[in-house]
Parts: C-alpha cells; structure tokens; sequence
C-alpha cells in the first residue's frame, strides 16, 4: 500500500474540528464586537486580571473620594460664610464701642448691640451642615452647638452670668445699688468670675454642646485634613464674651466711669474675637485648598487609570472586523471544501 | 499441465478473489465505524499454479495506538483541570460583567466586594452622621461576606463534583477491564485455533483508548497474543486477570472544607495522593484529583486566609481605660458559632461561614451605627465601646476600619500566594492567581485536545479504509474474475470441442 494513505472517515471529517473552532470564534467574536471588549477579560488577561480589577476598584474609591470631597467643600463654603458674617458683625461692634461716648441714651444703644449681636452669633454658630448636622459642632454634629441666652425659661448661661454677678456684688443687676459700682470693681468682675463662664470648663457645662475635636475628613488616599471649627473655639467664646457683657450689664444704670469701662473691655474682647476668626478663617480656607488640590490631583490620576483599564480591556474594533471577515471567508471556505471533498468519490464514476 | 489442471487454477481464483471481496465488502461497510482497522487479504500461488488467500491480517500500527493513548490520557486530565478551575473562575469573573471602563466594580470576587465595602467606608467616614452610608457599609460588608462565602460554596462542589468523578471513572475502569478480559481471552483462543481475531483486536484497541481516557497507561502484548496494561507509573492493572481499582467517595454529601479527597486505590496500593509510590501523571482520574486535592484546597486556603484576617482585622478590644483586660471580640466581621477571635490554627473552613455581625445589620434587627461608635461584639457591655461621647461625628473607628484592610499583615503559606500585604491586596492576588491558573488550563487543555486530534488522524489515516482504495481493489478483482471466467469458458469450449470430435 501506499505510504500517503488518507482513510474515508478521516477525509470526511477533517473539516469539522476547523469548523467547529471557527464557529466558536465567531460567537466570541460577535460579543466583542459589541462591547468592544474581550469576551472572557479573565481567560484574556490571566495573572493580569489583578492588575485590571485593582486599577478598576482606585478609580472607583477616588470617584467616592472626589464625590466625598465635594460634600465637605459645601460644608466648608457653609462655615466661611457663616465666619465671615459674624467677623464683619464683630468688628463693626468694636468700631461702634471705640467710638463710644457715654451719654443719655447711650446705655440702651449698648444693650440692644449686645442683644441683637448675641443672637447672631447663637444663630450662626448654629448653622446647618448640607447633609443636616451642624458645621461649628467639632464631631458632635447631631446636637445643636449653642444653648439659645435668650430661652425662657431662664436659660443656664443666664443663670450663671446672674449668678457670678450676685455673688461678686452682693446685689442683683436689677438692683438700684448698680450706680455705686466703680470703674474698677466692674473690671475686676468682668476679668474675674464672669470671664470664667466662657473658658472651660464652665463654657462646655453651660453654653455649648459641641465638640472641641474637629471633624477629620480622608480627601485623598491615606491624606487626612481637619475640615471643621468649633463652637468650643476661642474666637466664639471671646465674641460671646464681648456681646453677653454689653447685653446683660450695658444698661443697667451703671455710672458713666464704669459704662466707659464697660465699653473698653467689650471692646477689647470683640476686637480679639473678630482677629481669632480670622485665624479660624485661614484654617477652613486652608482646608478648603487642600481639597481643591486632591481633587485635581486625583482627577489625573483617574485618567491615567481609565486609560489604563481601557488598554488592558478594550480591543481595536478595526481588529474585530478585520478578524470578522477573515473568520467568515475561513468558514465558507470551509464549507465549500466539505461539499467538494463529498463528491470525490470513485463509486460516483464508475459504471 | 492439463486442461483440467487449468480449470483448477481458474476455480483456485474464483475462491480466492471470493475471499478478497469478503474482505473489501468487511472495509467498506465500516469505512465509518471509528476505531476499525482495515483488513488486508494476503494472496499467495499455490503449488501447482493456482492462487489462495494465504491470510487476512488487520493494518496496526502499535506505535501511533501508544500515542493516540498517551494523548487522550493528557487531554482528559487537561480536560478536567480546565472544566473545574473555569468553574472556579466563574467566582472571580468582575471584569466580563463590566460594561465600560471607569464603572465602579459591580464584579463578584471578593477583591471587588471588600474594595466596595473599603469605599462605602470611606464615603461614611466623609459623613459619619449619616444612617444611609452605616447602612450602605454595612451592605457592603455583606456583600463582601457573601462573595467569601459564595466562593467557599463554588469550591465546595467544584470538590465534591470532581470527587464524585473519580468514583464513577473508577467504576467505569473496572467494568472496561472486566469486559476487557473477556475480549482479550477470545484473541488468545482465536489466535491458538487460527480464526480471524480482527473484530475482537478492534473492540480490544477500542477498550484500551477508553481506559485511557480515565487514566494513564501502558500496553505490552506477549506472543500468545495476551496484552498487559500498566499504570502510567508502571503499577499493573491488568494481566491475565483485571486488577480491582477502589475509592471511597462520599457521594450524595458534599464534601467538606476541612476532609481531604480519598486516595484512588489499585489492589489496595494508592495510586494518587502523597504517599502514592506510583503516582498517576494523566487521565482524566488525575485531572480530577489534582483538582479535588491541590487547586480548589489551594484556592479554599486563600479564602480562608481572608475570612480569618478579616474577623481578627475587624475586631474589637477593651476600650476601658480603668480596668482593661477582656479578650478582644469578633466585630463587624464573625462566623457562625464564634465566641471569639480564633486563632490562624482554626481558620480552616472559616471562608464557608463568614458573616456580618447581626448586631450591625438591620435586617437582624441591628444597628448600623455602631459601625462607627464599636459594641458591635457585645452592645451591652460598654468596655467594646470606642465612641465613649457618643458624638455623631466621631470618625476614628472608621479610619481604623480602612487602614485595617490597607495595613499590612502577614498571610500562611497554605494559599501558595505572597505572604505579606494587605486585605486588599492579598484578595487581589488570588484573583490574580485563578485567572492565571484558569488561562494556563484552558490552553493546556487545547493544546493536549488538538495533539490527541492529530494523533487520532494519524492513526485513522495509517489503518481506517480509504473506500477509492478499496474500490480500485475491487475493480481489479473484478477484471481478474472476467478473466477467469473467460478462462472457464474458453477451457469448457476446447474441451466440447475435443469431445466432440471423439
């Protein structure tokens, strides 16, 4: 026999294996000629599937990141308006005192200042956060931060400040023996007990609720920044100060030498209110760069791994077709050769 | 020489060229029967001119058998491999499911489950006041527990599926040779009593290439026509009577975490595991067990790894600072049973029962704030408790909670992977690990199919029947019976004649 010897069930078959695999391909083919992706990225990419996936979950924790971000600046645009007001508010009042000159109705101009400034700042240092906190809480963000002065019935900081002065004086601020306090007994007072009621720990016991640590916000990767101020800070303690002294005691009969005396020191302790809010400004601001900073920085850097997952992932689509058309000629190629080979048959020819 | 001895030697070729149609009609009829060998009549002059088939003999060819049996050996065994650890794969499949790049990954491998929950995290500490994130994180752990889980699951039946698999391949083998020796006593008899033993070599080739499928092997035939069949290691599994293979499979359970596969035994003699002296190296009884005892239990370890990391990662000590000194508890992350963080010498089976703590999870009736403020183990004992102020802003924990899974820790060997780096990324590797194992199996397993293809042509083409050849045969022996016939007649004329004019 002859050495080149092809068996009759070989020749019939020998097509069917390409056929099938061809077949295969095409499928494969078909998806990812839509998604323009690969079918199977993990049978595709093997040990690199790690890489892609790990690529894949950065981009995604940035994106939360940056959409974090995003939350904290509104919270942080929140606090320097708030900051901004009361800081204008306070230097205006420290002006108006400079310029203070005792005099028939001078004493009520004194207290409704006070007044009117005290409930500003109660009502700023409560301002809401964007997601429904309070931005001037530190970490307590869930409990209004300072006790409204104003509250009936006679709110606790009230009462302490009545009673610092009850004790000090002997007398209550209703009383007429107001007019015989002198310059210096009210400075000795007003440094003295009633400066106590905003240091700590009377402040925290009576006034405020909030936190004194600062909220800390992850805005990149492993970076961490301080992106709150509190209403434990000394910048609104040394307004409250300012604005309780001239609400409760700047019109109560006190005598001309002591009304002055009055006005120097609320002038002097608003003044170094308003500069420490500019100093918690420059904090938040601060911040508030940083941010800006991560963000952009990370928005880089999602490009460059959006590029990446895409050059791992995705397939030239002018590969797909060209790889299309050359299947399909292989196929039908295929197809005309098992018909052709079917009929090379020598029973077909003989008699 | 005489005109009858003519007529003899014409009737001598009428006999044999009956034999050799006989013949060309057996090769054509089963032109298409896979695994016939085609037969060939040997013709031979007589003594005194005329003409016999001599014999008929069978077109073997031994060496290109030992291939195509090695190869369909290798490419069940690859076969196999590939079927399970795609299965396998399937558990780490994220980026098929992904739709466009830049997609947060909405994939299934626990890498992708524990780098959502590590960003849920993040956005909660971003707002650490919030009820929706607590519960988006503590969604996400879930979601984290269950792809663990999920996976554990995966392997369990991948182990089970190939255990059962190597119960019935073991049942099978034995049957084949049973069946085996019954055809291989007929070609020894038939061979002694000279009868034609083609049809029985065929079905015994046929046998032998499906033994071969299940298990490596090797043939040897002694001269009384007798075949031996050996293990691919030379263990002997057939001659003169079967050998008796066994395995004790658990059928109808699934096989557990911690239970090791049984070994397949030949008379008793372990052919797979470690201390198997002869190791079986291909068929689809290896691939099976290779599976069933190093890739899934290799894969199962990395798991484990994980579970266990994460229970002692996120768990929760004595926060008290007066009087510490309780043991430190499982938090976010436990198991069922647990009563405390268990140490890496139980870890195992850990990845099966890994689950959120119910106190976290309010579809249990649990808080999902105390995800940040801690007590998650114990809320009733205050000791566990980190958030001491109760402040809803406190966001220590939940940075604690993300360098946990970013910190770097130290992994057993047991998972074949990298011993140290974080969670995250010892989850990545594993991933990593699967899709190469997977890739590598899959080619492998084409490979080792398309040499057995080729092998299987190669064989077909040196003993299948080629129907023009056997035609052209036939034509030939046609003429050669006009020929003779011519002969018959011409001889019956001359002698009529003869006759006649006596």
């Amino acid at each position: 026999m002859n050495i080149s010897s092809v068996s009759t069930s070989y020749l019939a078959t020998a097509m069917l294996p390409g056929v099938q695999q061809t077949q295969a391909q095409l499928a494969t083919l078909e998806i990812e000629a839509a998604s323009g992706q690969y079918a199977d990225l993990g049978l595709q990419l093997g040990s690199n599937s790690g890489y892609e996936l790990s690529l894949r979950t950065q981009n995604g924790a940035l994106e939360a990141l940056t959409a974090a971000n995003g939350l904290t600046q509104t919270n942080l645009s929140i606090a320097q308006s708030a900051l901004k007001t009361l800081q204008g508010s306070a230097a205006k009042s420290a002006q108006t005192l400079v310029t203070y000159t005792t005099g028939d109705n001078s004493a009520a101009t004194l207290q409704t200042l006070g007044q009117s400034q005290l409930q500003q700042l109660i009502s700023l240092g409560n301002t809401s956060s964007a997601a429904g906190g309070y931005v001037f809480a530190g970490q307590n963000t869930s409990v209004a931060p300072l006790n409204d002065y104003f509250a009936q019935p006679t709110s606790n900081p009230k009462a302490a400040v009545d009673n610092a002065f009850m004790s000090y004086f002997g007398f209550s601020t209703s009383s007429w023996q107001t007019a015989n306090i002198t310059a210096s007994q009210l400075q000795g007072f007003l440094s003295g007990p009633f400066a106590t009621q905003f240091g700590a720990p009377q402040w925290q016991l009576n006034s405020s609720n909030a936190s004194s640590t600062n909220m800390s916000s992850q805005i990149s990767p492993g970076a961490y920044a301080e992106t709150s101020t509190s209403a434990d800070g000394v910048a609104f303690r040394q307004l409250a100060q300012g604005y309780t002294m001239l609400s409760e005691f700047g019109d109560i009969g006190l005598n001309m030498g002591a009304q002055q005396a009055l006005a120097t020191s609320a002038a002097s302790v608003i003044n170094a209110g308003a500069s420490s809010l500019i100093g918690a400004q420059a904090a938040l601001g601060a911040a508030q760069d940083q941010i800006a900073q991560a963000n952009s920085a990370m928005s880089d850097q999602m490009t460059w791994l959006q590029t990446g997952i895409s050059q791992l992932d995705d397939i030239d689509p002018a590969k797909i077709a060209t790889q299309l058309s050359t299947l399909s000629t292989q196929l039908q190629t295929a197809y005309q050769l098992t018909a052709q080979i079917s009929k090379l048959n020598l029973a077909q020819y003989l008699p | 020489m005489t005109l009858s001895s003519a007529l003899h030697i014409a009737t001598s070729s009428f006999a044999a060229i009956g034999t050799q149609t006989a013949v060309i009609a057996s090769n054509v009829a089963n032109a298409n029967t896979p695994g016939y060998s085609k037969q060939i009549a040997h013709v031979a002059t007589t003594d005194l001119g005329g003409v016999t088939v001599d014999s008929v003999t069978r077109a073997a060819n031994a060496a290109l058998e030992t291939q195509v049996n090695a190869a369909t050996s290798l490419a069940a065994m690859q076969t196999a491999i590939s079927t399970g650890v795609a299965t396998l794969a399937q558990t780490v499949s994220d980026s098929a499911s992904n739709t466009s790049p830049g997609a947060a990954s909405n994939g299934v491998s626990p890498y992708a489950m524990l780098s959502n929950f590590s960003v849920a995290i993040s956005t909660y500490q971003a707002d650490p006041s919030s009820l929706s994130a607590a519960q988006a994180a503590v969604t996400a752990a879930k979601a984290a527990a269950t792809s663990i889980n999920g996976a554990a699951n995966a392997i369990q039946q991948v182990r089970s599926h190939a255990d059962q698999g190597v119960a019935q391949a073991v049942n099978n083998v034995n049957s084949l040779l049973t069946q085996f020796q019954g055809v291989n006593n007929g070609i020894m008899y038939g061979l002694a009593m000279g009868a034609n033993i083609g049809s029985l070599q065929d079905t015994r080739d046929s046998l032998v290439t499906q033994i071969s499928q299940q298990l490596g092997i090797t043939t040897n035939i002694n001269s009384n026509g007798d075949m031996s069949i050996y293990t691919d290691t030379g263990a002997t599994l057939f001659n003169i009577t079967p050998g008796l293979l066994s395995c004790a499979s658990t059928t109808g359970t699934l096989l557990g975490a911690n239970s090791t596969g049984s070994p397949v035994l030949l008379n008793g003699q372990p052919l797979t595991g470690s201390n198997a002296t002869n190791q079986l190296q291909s068929g689809a009884i290896a691939g099976l067990v290779q599976l069933r005892d190093q890739i899934a239990p290799e894969y199962q370890a990395q798991l484990d790894q994980l579970a266990g990391t994460l229970v002692t990662a996120f768990q929760e000590t004595d926060q008290s600072t007066t009087n510490p000194g309780l043991p430190p508890l499982p938090g976010l992350f436990t198991a069922n049973g647990l009563t405390g963080v268990p140490p890496a010498s139980q870890w195992a089976g850990l990845a099966n029962t890994l689950a959120v703590n119910a106190s976290v999870d309010p579809e249990k009736a649990g808080n999902p704030l105390l995800l940040r403020d801690g007590g998650i183990s114990n809320a009733a004992n205050t000791d566990y408790t980190y958030n001491t102020n109760n402040n809803a802003g406190y966001t220590a924990r939940l940075a604690q909670y993300i360098s946990a899974l970013q910190a770097p820790t130290t992994f057993s060997a047991a998972g074949g992977l990298g011993q140290s780096g974080s969670i995250l990324t010892y989850a990545n590797a594993s991933v990593s690990w699967l899709q190469s194992s997977n890739q590598q199996a899959a080619n492998a397993a084409s490979y080792q199919t398309s040499l057995q293809t080729q092998a299987t042509a190669a064989l077909s083409n040196a003993t299948g029947v080629n129907l023009d050849a056997q035609l052209t045969n036939m034509l030939t022996i046609e003429s050669s019976y006009q020929a003779s016939a011519k002969l018959v007649t011409t001889v019956n004329a001359m002698l009529t004649a003869l006759l006649n004019s006596v």
